[in-house]
């Protein structure tokens, strides 16, 4: 199952990928009418007049997308107040080393997350199976993140950076979220 | 023999004379065939043997096959390099000849080509012999420190053997990257004041910009010499941090004592990682300015703006690659988190050569009389992949979506979106266009194609569909065995890649027929390849 921005995701591309073969299907229509006079009607002085304008088009639609989307980027809305609780979890080929291991629902959490060997990445996956959190873990460096469970039950921690031959074993599969 | 090139398209400037002879032109056409049809079969052969790999990746996903759990990551490294290096890079970096020749700029000396077949050759030989015989399994990034960290599975050694074998395919793409900037600024240009800042110039599409300052003879310079160029420039510049990066790995795997930082490392990574994801686009941008205009009987529609729009490209491509590594953000590593912020923007703005392109290419056929036949069916179909995977390359640029992408299929789902259904699709187009007056013989069964064309489109995007909604619902990349909640979707994927492969046995069937039976129908070319030499 999808999160909430999975499917947001999933719907704005959805939405242009139509739009985009809407396009496309009528400008090989359009082809039908250029067998019949030999693609001579067309201006294609006024098309070539016009690209710098679809340039300027696509960078509106753009400098919009950056706008409401970068102050979204994770370094910015992670915060540096004290949290109720902190979670240390290591990698560690092929484990994760988790302290505490239970916290309650309604607690700022804040997961402090490294390795020892190489690069791992904390996937913290909710009862319903849906990743909520994705977290590198990178030798010699902590990455901290924040997270209010609202959901109290058996979370479960998956290794999302590829660390060897025994990545997909790497889970940690009992993290507590205890009403 | 023959000695002059076929037309380009009506309306389309004539090929040149070769002026620069150190070998007589008729000559260098010849070589060039039998190089190009050379770089074809290998690649061919490669996409043969990654394609089969691909296929046990995702059975023994599906649970359907047994796989060592240390050979699944050896055969999705092979994979991985072989597939995006060895078949659709080297293919299109072949090609790229052909096009520059037919365009008016012949070779001008095969010393650089013949280096980069042979040392392409030899590194994916060592690339195979490590991974699937001496069980290197660190992905094709080998993030740092993995190579070192092989639990027991691979020795230092191999990885230095490894990493040997890869900096041979980037001394291939070096050589590559200077044989295209040797053939293109070059007298070829005809350059009004034949300086090397003219030719430069004229190169960067500075004619397009400032028509009144560079001049050239031929009125203007052909579009795909500006995607061809700009690669070539920024493929020269990014390979060498990740060359210096290859030799420190084989420092370590000689001295275990010696170490990098890991960030720097993933930097050095990205640094190239990204520019060579446009070894593939941008050659395919180039050919696809060559191949449309064909086809829709006209030149193709383009101006200032696309000059613009690959002079953004030239610079911008080596100020991105942090963009994966948005979520290295440790704390109180602000360089990184910076980069990051400003690496979004820069990323956006490398959409531009790709709306303009699309746009340009779109009015191209706009009502044209366009000629429909199997391979500009197969451009068609690129051409549109070119869009929706591009959209998915929007919504990865945005650091914010990358929590929940990063990682998983959907990323998986999307490069071969691009890679298989817009640059594989082009190669496959561009092999019936090409193929026939490369080889002097027409394809033997035009329906065979189009079943090729149909098979392909349908069984590959259904595959990365599956791929693309696993990954929204979080299943994790490069996993051997998924979590059992993703199982169904492996299942009807595996559906779609059946349908995939049935359709490359017909292409491989009529090429194989094309070889044995079609009747040379230009003599002049036989000498080329095939079977009457
Ligand atoms: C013949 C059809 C193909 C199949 C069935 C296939 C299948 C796969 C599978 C199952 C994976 C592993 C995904 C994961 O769980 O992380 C993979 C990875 C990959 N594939 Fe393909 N693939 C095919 C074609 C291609 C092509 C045409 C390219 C590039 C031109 C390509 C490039 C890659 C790359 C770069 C990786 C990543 C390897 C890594 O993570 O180290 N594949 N492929
Ligand atoms: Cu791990």
């Amino acid at each position: 199952m999808m999160t909430s921005l999975g499917s947001g995701i999933a719907i704005g591309y959805l939405i242009f990928v139509v739009l985009g073969l809407i396009i496309s299907i009528a400008i090989l229509w359009s082809t039908r009418a250029g067998r019949r006079d030999g693609g001579q009607g067309v201006d294609l002085e006024k098309a070539e007049r016009a690209e710098p304008w679809w340039g300027v088009f696509v960078v509106g639609l753009l400098a919009i997308l950056l706008g409401l989307t970068i102050w979204q980027a994770p370094w910015f809305t992670e915060n540096d107040d004290p949290k109720d609780v902190q979670v240390k979890v290591t990698g560690i080929q092929f484990g994760f080393l988790v302290q505490p291991t239970q916290v309650k629902v309604g607690q700022d959490v804040e997961f402090a997350v490294t390795s020892k060997d190489v690069n791992h990445a904390m996937a913290l996956y909710n009862p319903k199976g849906q990743m909520i959190m994705n977290v590198q873990a990178i030798p010699d460096y902590t990455i901290s993140r924040s997270y209010r469970f609202t959901e109290p039950g058996t979370y479960e921690i998956r290794c999302l950076e590829f660390c060897g031959y025994q990545h997909h074993k790497m889970i940690y599969p009992a993290f507590q979220v205890t009403a | 023999m023959s000695t002059t090139i076929p037309p380009i398209a009506a309306g389309a400037p004539e090929a040149l004379p070769y002026d620069d002879a150190r070998m007589p032109l008729p000559l260098v056409q010849a070589r060039t065939r039998r190089f190009v049809l050379r770089v074809i079969w290998s690649s061919t052969a490669f996409l043969v043997v990654s394609g089969v790999l691909g296929l046990l990746l995702r059975l023994r996903q599906g649970q359907v096959i047994e796989l060592g759990d240390n050979f699944w990551y050896a055969v999705m490294t092979a994979h991985g390099l072989g597939a995006f290096i060895a078949w659709a890079g080297f293919f299109l970096m072949g090609i790229t000849f052909w096009v520059l020749m037919k365009v008016g700029f012949p070779v001008r000396s095969f010393v650089l080509p013949e280096l980069m077949y042979w040392s392409m050759m030899a590194g994916v030989v060592g690339i195979v012999l490590t991974t699937l015989l001496s069980g290197f399994g660190g992905s094709w990034v080998f993030l740092y420190p993995l190579p070192f960290f092989s639990a027991g599975q691979w020795s230092n050694t191999v990885t230095g053997i490894f990493a040997g074998s890869v900096l041979l395919a980037g001394v291939s793409i070096l050589a590559y990257c200077a044989a295209v900037l040797q053939t293109c600024i070059s007298p070829a240009l005809q350059a009004r004041k034949d300086t090397l800042g003219q030719r430069v110039g004229l190169t960067f599409g500075f004619g397009l910009l400032f028509p009144s300052r560079f001049k050239t003879d031929r009125g203007r310079v052909p579009y795909p010499v500006l995607p061809f160029a700009v690669n070539a420039v920024d493929m020269f510049l990014a390979t060498l941090p990740f060359a210096a990066l290859l030799v420190l790995n084989i420092v370590q795997s000689v001295n275990n004592g010696f170490s990098i930082n890991v960030l720097l490392a993933g930097n050095m990574l990205w640094a190239f990682g990204h520019p060579v994801v446009y070894l593939l686009l941008f050659p395919a941008a180039a050919t696809y300015y060559y191949l449309v205009p064909r086809y829709a009987g006209r030149d193709l529609v383009a101006g200032k703006a696309v000059a613009v729009a690959w002079l953004i490209a030239l610079t911008m491509n080596l100020f991105v690659w942090a963009h994966h590594l948005y979520m290295n953000y440790p704390d109180g590593e602000n360089v990184q988190q910076t980069l990051g912020t400003i690496m979004q923007p820069t990323t956006y703005a490398l959409v531009l050569p790709s709306a303009l392109s699309l746009f340009s290419i779109a009015a191209t056929i706009y009502k044209s009389n366009f000629q429909w036949n199997v391979a500009s069916k197969f451009l068609i179909a690129g051409i549109i992949s070119w869009l929706v995977a591009g959209l998915q390359g929007i919504i990865n640029a945005t650091a914010a979506f990358q929590e929940t992408l990063h990682n998983t299929l959907w990323i998986v789902g999307h490069f071969h979106n691009m890679a298989f259904l817009n640059m594989g699709l082009l190669i496959f187009g561009a092999m019936y266009a090409f193929l026939p007056e490369l080889m002097g013989r027409g394809w033997w069964n035009e329906r065979l194609g189009s079943i090729h064309l149909w098979g392909t489109i349908v069984g590959a995007y259904g595959w990365v569909t599956c791929q693309m909604i696993q990954g929204l619902e979080g299943a994790p990349r490069r996993w051997a065995v998924l979590p059992d909640q993703y199982l169904t979707l492996t299942h009807v994927s595996l559906g779609f890649l059946a349908l995939l492969v049935a359709a490359q046995l017909v292409f491989a069937y009529n090429l194989w027929t094309t070889l044995r039976r079609s009747p040379f129908d230009d003599p002049t070319a036989s000498f080329a390849g095939g079977t009457q030499r």
